[in-house]
């Protein structure tokens, strides 16, 4: 157990090593370095060489990669990812409470996603192909299929507008506390939250539709152990396990890809800090973006793996 | 004229007292209605946020606010009204000095008290003038302030100017506890009608009352909170409908013929407003240098085209002369031919480009909603004359530095072949902005640049408005002649607001918006 977990835990610091890299690799060598992405084409053609050479020295972008790389590795150890180009700020103080925020949205969207999505799929499986199944299948196909702009406009329409229950934008400063940004964020809730519980109810529905269908299930029932008890205690953490790893990924896949719902809603996460990033061209806070989400999703993989060593005995061979 | 009858004396006698106090309350029960009442918190979003806000480090001072509309919570020496007169704010008594017109003296109100307690005096105008001289465009011809007494100030100029008592009205122009000119206004205090609460950088600020407010009985409001919505006007107007703001400031002028069929929404336009400036940059290898190329892209905007497709008409829009004057103003003068294609592929043929030329790519930020607009038209309108012309939107944040810089390529960050906003200001600020020294008109230079300046200098010094004029006509021809800059079309600021709020007034200047005497019913 104790050599698996080791193992699970010295594999996501690698990835994240390699992911590292790869964010140096892609922001600053290939195609050009940060400042070549930073200035506009007008720009890269009308300065002087002698004065490009100079603003590289003054980013440090003359000396050789390998440096560079050793300098960035180590900087994002300390969560030191650079200042940015135009307003020489720190790229970690710009991130920060975006990533708080987006952290909010994404664990109260989950919050309400996993057990929905939970009740849902396993009344599905329970009732499989029967009315029930069909329509929450449907449900979810249409869910998952709609657009997160076109739930987040009609909602508008519906809770904002026609009737004014909730904020149609969110008006709450980056940094306020954390109660005060999710009273102001029902509408960006519901709006992930439809997505949410489509995608997770289907996969959980797959699972448990597996977990129902074995012997094991098979023998419980002939044994005469309770229905409820056969559902709960036995078919559901086995139907489980085959979905965290998919859930773990969701759940940090909702933490940097909800850029849409954010900027509908006006909400101060992560998704519009990096589009904000990324027209300015500020490469230090792509990194950072980028490096944080990676540390999110390889953490929650990390995590759903431990829980499937915890639950599934087979898996610590 | 027939006799009255005794019938119909009586039923005048009943009915002229009945219509006396019907007509007499008709008068007065609106007056009773429109009485301002006191408290409540307002609510606006701003579409025009201010463009230094993304490189700040301390929103509070008035130089990188959330919006431009520093006057909640600073107060500057004259205002400007809703009509360009300017008038005193917190000077009770603005003069030349002499007939030179190169210095002035200004009597400062007492008794007026900072958020902190203190009093405003002259030697808090002299520190905050330090900083405005070395940092606001209006003020660098400030040479020195004298503090001539505890409430009084001479300003000495670089040279005569006959309409100084504009420039104190520049939305900078506040006065701030005296500090050294570094580090003066980062304490957010000044003398407004509300005091600064909280402030998030580039996204919000919360303000509230100043009870020793030297308006006596003002503000009416308790609470003011500004929300930044610049290049998210859909969520500010989807925020005014679910009445979580009272106001939106700077609304698009096309979205006004859909907004004013909706219920509880009040759609009050000024007479005015910004226009886009495009700056043409005149460093080496600039193909801008060419005259021949400034005019013929001059001659091939169809500026009636802008109006008529990005604003909705001429209620809403106006065609610029290619000077910073706006077109409303009655110093301005109109640009004597209309759009010329012929004329403008004539000159692209004479500078070398007979088959038409590929100019370098404009850059633009949705500082107006309607930008990326106005600069499609551009775009396609221009086509007609052999004129290929790029376009790039940028952000609003960080813009201010990224369009500007110096006019030698060679220091790197150069300035860009750009658009910027410009308000309506008092023709001495406005057609002074063309200097060759600023980035607005590229840096631009020579001797039709020489001769504009001295005529712009003779201007300061004549104290007679109508023959400041002509000069200013004279300085309008070199404009249309040389073209340094474009500017082609001009808006009218537009604000929508909920029925209950009373007492705001829209402004050319969107920037001298005043919230004194806003109340809530």
């Amino acid at each position: 157990m104790i050599v698996a977990v080791a193992r699970r835990i010295a594999l996501s610091l690698l990835t994240l090593v390699l992911l590292a890299i790869f964010v140096f690799v892609a922001t600053e060598i290939m195609p050009g370095d940060a400042l070549d992405v930073t200035l506009s084409a007008d720009e890269l053609a009308m300065i002087p060489p002698e004065r490009l050479a100079q603003m590289k020295r003054e980013l440090g972008l003359d000396r050789p990669a390998a440096e560079r790389l050793v300098a960035f590795l180590a900087g994002t150890v300390q969560l030191d990812f650079g200042l940015t180009i135009i307003s020489r700020t720190p790229a970690a103080d710009i991130i920060a409470y975006p990533l708080r925020n987006s952290v909010l949205l994404a664990g109260a969207v989950l919050a309400a996603a996993i057990p929905l999505a939970l009740a849902l799929g396993v009344a599905a499986a329970y009732r499989y192909r029967r009315a029930l199944d069909n329509a929450v299948s449907a449900g979810a196909i249409i869910g998952y299929s709609v657009p997160e702009f076109v739930i987040a406009t009609v909602l508008v329409i519906l809770f904002a507008v026609l009737w004014p229950l909730f904020p149609a934008t969110i008006t709450a400063a980056t940094r306020d506390p954390a109660h005060v940004l999710l009273a102001a964020a029902p509408l960006p809730v519901a709006t992930v939250l439809i997505g949410s519980i489509a995608y997770l109810a289907r996969i959980l529905r797959v699972g448990m539709i597996e977990a129902l269908a074995s012997d094991f299930v098979e023998r419980l029932r002939l044994t005469g152990v309770p229905e409820w008890r056969v559902l709960l205690l036995h078919a559901l953490p086995a139907g489980v396990i085959p979905s965290l790893t998919a859930m773990a990924l969701y759940a940090a896949s909702l933490v940097s890809g909800i850029v849409v719902v954010e900027l509908v809603f006006a909400y101060p996460g992560l998704g519009q800090e990096l589009v904000r990033a990324v027209t300015r061209r500020e490469v230090h806070v792509i990194q950072a973006i980028a490096l944080s989400s990676a540390v999110v999703v390889v953490g929650l993989n990390l995590v759903a793996d431990l829980a499937i060593l915890l639950l599934d005995p087979r898996t610590r061979r | 004229m027939a006799d009255l009858r005794r019938r119909d004396l009586l039923a005048y006698g009943v009915a002229a007292p009945a219509a006396l106090v019907a007509l007499d309350r008709a008068l007065t029960a609106p007056a009773a209605a429109q009485a301002p009442k006191r408290g409540g918190t307002l609510v606006y979003a701003q579409c025009s946020g201010n463009r230094r806000g993304g490189d700040a480090s301390n929103t509070k001072h008035p130089y990188f606010m959330v919006d431009l509309i520093t006057r909640c919570a600073y107060s500057t020496l004259t205002w400007v009204d809703e009509g360009l007169n300017v008038v005193n704010e917190l000077a009770t008594k603005v003069a030349p000095a002499d007939d030179k017109l190169n210095a002035w003296d200004v009597e400062v109100r007492e008794g007026v008290l900072f958020h902190d307690g203190k009093e405003a005096t002259a030697k808090d105008w002299a520190a905050s003038f330090e900083l405005h001289r070395r940092r606001n465009f209006a003020s660098q011809q400030i040479q020195r302030i004298e503090v001539t007494g505890k409430h009084a100030l001479r300003f000495h100029l670089d040279a005569g100017n006959a309409e100084f008592p504009y420039v104190l009205a520049e939305y900078d122009n506040v006065v701030m506890p005296a500090d050294e000119w570094e580090k003066i206004g980062l304490t957010g205090i000044g003398t407004g009608p509300f005091k600064i609460a909280s402030a998030d950088p580039q996204r919000r600020m919360v303000l509230e009352r100043n009870e020793s407010y030297w308006r006596k009985g003002q503000p009416f409001l308790d609470r003011l909170e500004i929300v930044n919505r610049e290049g998210q006007m859909e969520s500010a107007i989807n925020g005014f409908r679910a009445r979580q703001f009272d106001a939106v400031l700077n609304i698009d002028p096309r979205l006004v013929r859909q907004l004013q069929s909706e219920p509880e929404t009040d759609v009050v336009p000024a007479t005015s407003g910004d226009q886009a400036v495009i700056l043409l940059p005149k460093h080496a290898g600039s193909p801008f240098l060419d005259r021949r190329i400034r005019l013929a892209l001059a001659h091939a905007i169809d500026r009636d085209a802008i109006v008529r497709i990005v604003y909705g008409g001429q209620r809403w829009g106006w065609v610029g002369n290619d000077s910073h004057l706006a077109g409303t103003d009655p110093m301005s003068r109109p640009r004597p031919t209309g759009r010329d294609v012929a004329k403008a592929k004539q000159l692209l043929a004479e500078a070398g480009f007979p088959n038409g030329i590929t100019l370098p790519t404009l850059y633009y930020a949705p500082q107006w909603p309607e930008m990326g607009r106005y600069f499609q038209v551009i775009q396609e309108t221009v086509k007609e004359a052999g004129i290929t012309l790029p376009i790039e939107e940028r952000p609003n944040d960080g813009y201010l530095k990224f369009r500007t810089g110096d006019a030698d390529v060679g220091k790197g960050n150069f300035h860009k072949f750009a658009y910027t906003a410009v308000g309506p200001r008092n023709p001495g600020i406005s057609l002074f902005r063309m200097r060759g020294a600023n980035n607005e008109s590229g840096y631009w230079s020579g001797p039709e640049h020489d001769r504009y300046m001295d005529l712009y200098r003779k201007a300061m010094v004549t104290a007679d408005a109508g023959q400041r004029k002509s000069i200013y006509a004279e300085m309008q021809q070199i404009c249309f002649e040389e073209a340094p800059a474009l500017l082609p079309a001009g808006r009218n600021n537009v604000l929508i607001k909920r029925p209950n709020v009373h007492g705001l007034k829209n402004h050319p200047q969107h920037w001298s918006i005043t919230w004194d005497s806003v109340w809530k019913a």
